[in-house]
C-alpha cells in the first residue's frame, strides 16, 4: 500500500481514493441515472402541472431529491465503510500496513466525502441545466450557495453514521443515523415548543438536545433557494466552520472508540 | 511520564470539548444570520393546482388533500394570531389579506371532492373574506356531493350572510328535500321568507353550525356568533329593567345591585339567564363586564369585548 516513509497525507489519500473506487465499483453513482431521468421527468411535465410557476417547483424537487439520494448514500454506505472491512477480514490486511486506525477512519471518511462531493456536484449541474431549459436563469445561478450547504449537511451525516458504526451493528447504526437527520432537523422547532410549554425540565432537555446534536437546520436553504434566495457570505462561513467542527468532535469520537475495539 | 493512551484520551476529551464550545458560538450566529425571507412569503402564489395534481399523487390524493386543509387552518390562524385575536373582526377578515386560503380549500377539494370539513369551513370563513369564492368553493361541493344535504346548508348560510333571504329560502328548501336531510333544514327554509333578519333565525343558523361543524375554528365561530346574539338580548333585557327602574323611582340605577333582582326574574329568549361575577358585576357571555351608562341610563360592552355594539 505505502512504505513506511509515506506522509500522512498521502496515506490518508490512498484509503480516501481506494474508498472512492469501491463505491463507483459498487455503483453508487448509478443514482445519478435515476435523478437525471427525475428531473427530465420533471421539466417537462411541470409546465402543465404548476401554472407557470415550473421554475420554482424544480428548485423545490430538485434540492429536495438531492437531500433524499445523499442522505441515503451517507447513511447506507457510511455505516457500511467500517463493518464492511471487518466482515471481509480485509481490516486485518490493512492493519498489517503501516496505517494507524485513525488514518483509516479518516482516510474513509473522506472518500465517502468525495464520492457525496461528485453527486451532489453532478446533481446540482442537472437541476441549474433542468432550470435553464424551463427559462429559470435566475434561479439557476443562486442555487449554488443551497447546494454547498446540503454537501456540509452530508458531511456531518456521513461523520455521524460513521460514528455509530465504530460500535454497533450497520443496521442499528443507519437506524441511529436516521433518528439524528431527523431530530438535527427538528432540534430547533422542539426547542422553542418546549419553551412555549413552560416546562423547565422539557426546556432544559431540549436545549441540550439543541447544541448536542447537530442542527442541521442551518444547513436548511431550499425554500430559500425556491424563492430566490442565495446565502449570505457571514451564514455561508458560519456554516462551513459549523460543518468543520462538528465533523471534527465526530471523527475525534470515532478514533477514539475504535481505537479501542478488539477485533480478536 | 503520562502514558500514550491517556495523552490520547486527554487530548481526544480536549477537542471534543472545545468543539462544543465552538458549536455553541456558532450555532448561535448562524441564527442571528440567517437570510429572512421575503415580506409576503407566506401569500405567494401556490404554485401547483390540485386538479392537476390529480392522477400524479401516486394515490396519496387524500393525503395531498389533507397537507391543504392543515395549511389553510395554519395560515388563518397565524394571520389572526399576528395581527392579536382580540382585534380581529370576524364579519370582515379581508384586513388580514388571506388570499390564499381560498386556493388552499380548492386545491384540498380537488383533490379529495368529499372533503367536508375544508367545505364547512370555507363557508364559515370565506364570507368574511370573499363571498363570491365561498359560494363558487360550496357550489363544487354541491356539483361533487349532490346528495350531501349539509352543502345545501353552508350555502344557504352564506347567502343568509348576504341578506340575500330569498336565495338562502330556495337553497334551503332545495337541501331540505334531500333524503335524510335535518328538520332543521325545512324550517329554515321556511324563516328565510319572512323572518331572514331575526334573531330566532340566526341562532338556529348558529346552533346548527355549531352542531354540525367538523373542525374548531368553525365551531368557535359558530360559538362566538352564538354569545353576540346572547348578549344582544341581554342588553334589550337590561335595558327594559333600567327604564322601568328609573321610571319607578325617579333617577337611574347607580349600581347593577339595584337591578338585578328584576334581571332575575327575565326569561332570556335562549332560555339563558344573567351572571354576575365574583364581585357582583353584571358580566356579557364572555364574562367582561357590562358598563352601566348612569348618565344615558343604558347598558354598554366592555372595552375589552369582541362583541358587536
Amino acid at each position: 500500500m505505502n512504505s513506511p516513509k509515506s506522509s500522512l497525507w498521502q496515506r490518508l489519500c490512498t484509503i480516501a481514493g481506494n474508498t472512492f473506487r469501491e463505491a463507483v465499483r459498487d455503483r453508487i453513482l448509478y443514482n445519478l441515472v435515476v435523478f437525471v431521468l427525475l428531473i427530465i421527468a420533471c421539466a417537462i411535465i411541470l409546465s402543465d402541472l404548476t401554472d407557470g410557476q415550473e421554475a420554482r417547483t424544480i428548485v423545490n424537487i430538485g434540492l429536495n431529491a438531492i437531500l433524499i439520494f445523499g442522505t441515503f448514500i451517507s447513511i447506507f454506505v457510511g455505516v457500511g465503510l467500517v463493518s464492511k472491512e471487518i466482515e471481509k477480514r480485509t481490516i486485518y490486511a490493512i492493519f498489517s500496513k503501516p496505517i494507524t486506525r485513525g488514518e483509516f477512519i479518516v482516510g474513509k471518511y473522506l472518500g465517502l466525502c468525495l464520492t457525496l462531493l461528485v453527486n451532489v456536484a453532478v446533481m446540482g449541474i442537472g437541476v441549474s441545466l433542468a432550470l435553464l431549459y424551463v427559462g429559470g436563469t435566475g434561479l439557476a445561478a443562486t442555487i449554488g450557495g443551497s447546494v454547498l450547504l446540503m454537501f456540509l449537511e452530508l458531511a456531518i451525516i456521513t461523520g455521524v453514521a460513521i460514528l455509530f458504526s465504530s460500535f454497533s451493528s450497520p443496521s442499528l447504526s443507519a437506524l441511529l443515523t436516521f433518528f439524528v437527520f431527523i431530530i438535527g432537523h427538528m432540534s430547533s422547532s422542539l426547542r422553542d415548543l418546549a419553551a412555549n410549554l413552560g416546562s423547565k425540565p422539557a426546556t432544559i432537555f431540549f436545549e441540550i438536545i439543541y447544541y448536542l446534536l447537530p442542527n442541521l437546520a442551518h444547513f436548511s436553504f431550499r425554500t430559500e433557494a425556491a424563492n430566490g434566495l442565495a446565502p449570505t457570505f457571514s451564514m455561508l462561513g458560519g456554516a462551513v466552520l459549523y460543518a468543520l467542527v462538528y465533523i471534527v468532535i465526530l471523527q475525534t469520537l470515532s478514533i477514539l472508540v475504535f481505537s479501542r475495539r478488539n477485533f480478536k | 511520564m503520562i502514558p500514550s493512551s491517556s495523552k490520547a484520551i486527554f487530548i481526544s476529551a480536549a477537542i471534543i470539548v472545545f468543539g462544543f464550545v465552538s458549536v455553541f458560538v456558532l450555532s448561535n450566529f448562524l441564527e442571528q444570520n440567517r437570510v429572512q425571507m421575503p415580506q409576503g412569503f407566506e401569500d405567494a402564489d401556490l404554485t401547483l393546482e390540485g386538479k392537476r395534481l390529480k392522477g400524479y399523487a401516486l394515490g396519496a390524493e387524500g393525503l395531498l388533500a389533507d397537507w391543504y386543509w392543515m395549511k389553510s387552518l395554519q395560515y388563518v390562524g397565524d394571520k389572526i394570531i399576528k395581527v392579536d385575536p382580540s382585534n380581529v373582526n370576524l364579519e370582515n377578515l379581508t384586513s388580514l389579506n388571506p388570499r390564499l386560503l381560498y386556493p388552499y380549500l380548492d386545491n384540498a377539494t380537488d383533490l379529495d371532492p368529499k372533503f367536508m370539513a375544508a367545505y364547512s369551513y370555507g363557508a364559515s370563513i370565506l364570507p368574511a373574506i370573499d363571498p363570491a369564492k365561498g359560494i363558487q368553493l360550496i357550489e363544487k361541493g354541491i356539483r361533487n356531493n349532490p346528495g350531501e344535504w349539509r352543502l345545501y346548508h353552508n350555502l344557504g348560510y352564506i347567502h343568509w350572510r348576504l341578506k340575500d333571504y330569498e336565495k338562502a329560502g330556495q337553497i334551503y328548501k332545495q337541501g331540505s328535500e334531500i333524503e335524510g336531510s335535518a328538520s332543521f333544514m325545512k324550517l329554515m327554509a321556511a324563516s328565510m321568507q319572512n323572518q331572514g333578519e331575526s334573531r330566532d333565525t340566526a341562532r338556529s343558523m348558529y346552533s346548527q353550525l355549531l352542531n354540525e361543524a367538523q373542525d374548531e375554528q368553525t365551531k368557535d365561530n359558530a360559538d362566538f356568533r352564538l354569545k353576540e346574539l346572547n348578549a344582544l338580548d341581554e342588553r334589550d333585557a337590561i335595558r327594559a329593567a333600567l327604564k322601568k327602574a328609573s321610571e319607578m323611582n325617579g333617577r337611574c340605577p347607580q349600581s347593577w345591585n339595584e337591578v338585578l333582582p328584576v334581571l332575575r326574574t327575565v326569561i332570556l329568549p335562549a332560555g339563558n339567564e344573567f351572571r354576575v361575577d365574583n364581585v357582583n358585576n353584571l358580566v356579557d357571555p364572555a364574562g367582561d363586564p357590562y358598563i352601566l351608562d348612569r348618565k344615558r341610563c343604558d347598558v354598554a360592552l366592555n372595552s375589552k369585548s369582541r362583541f358587536a355594539r
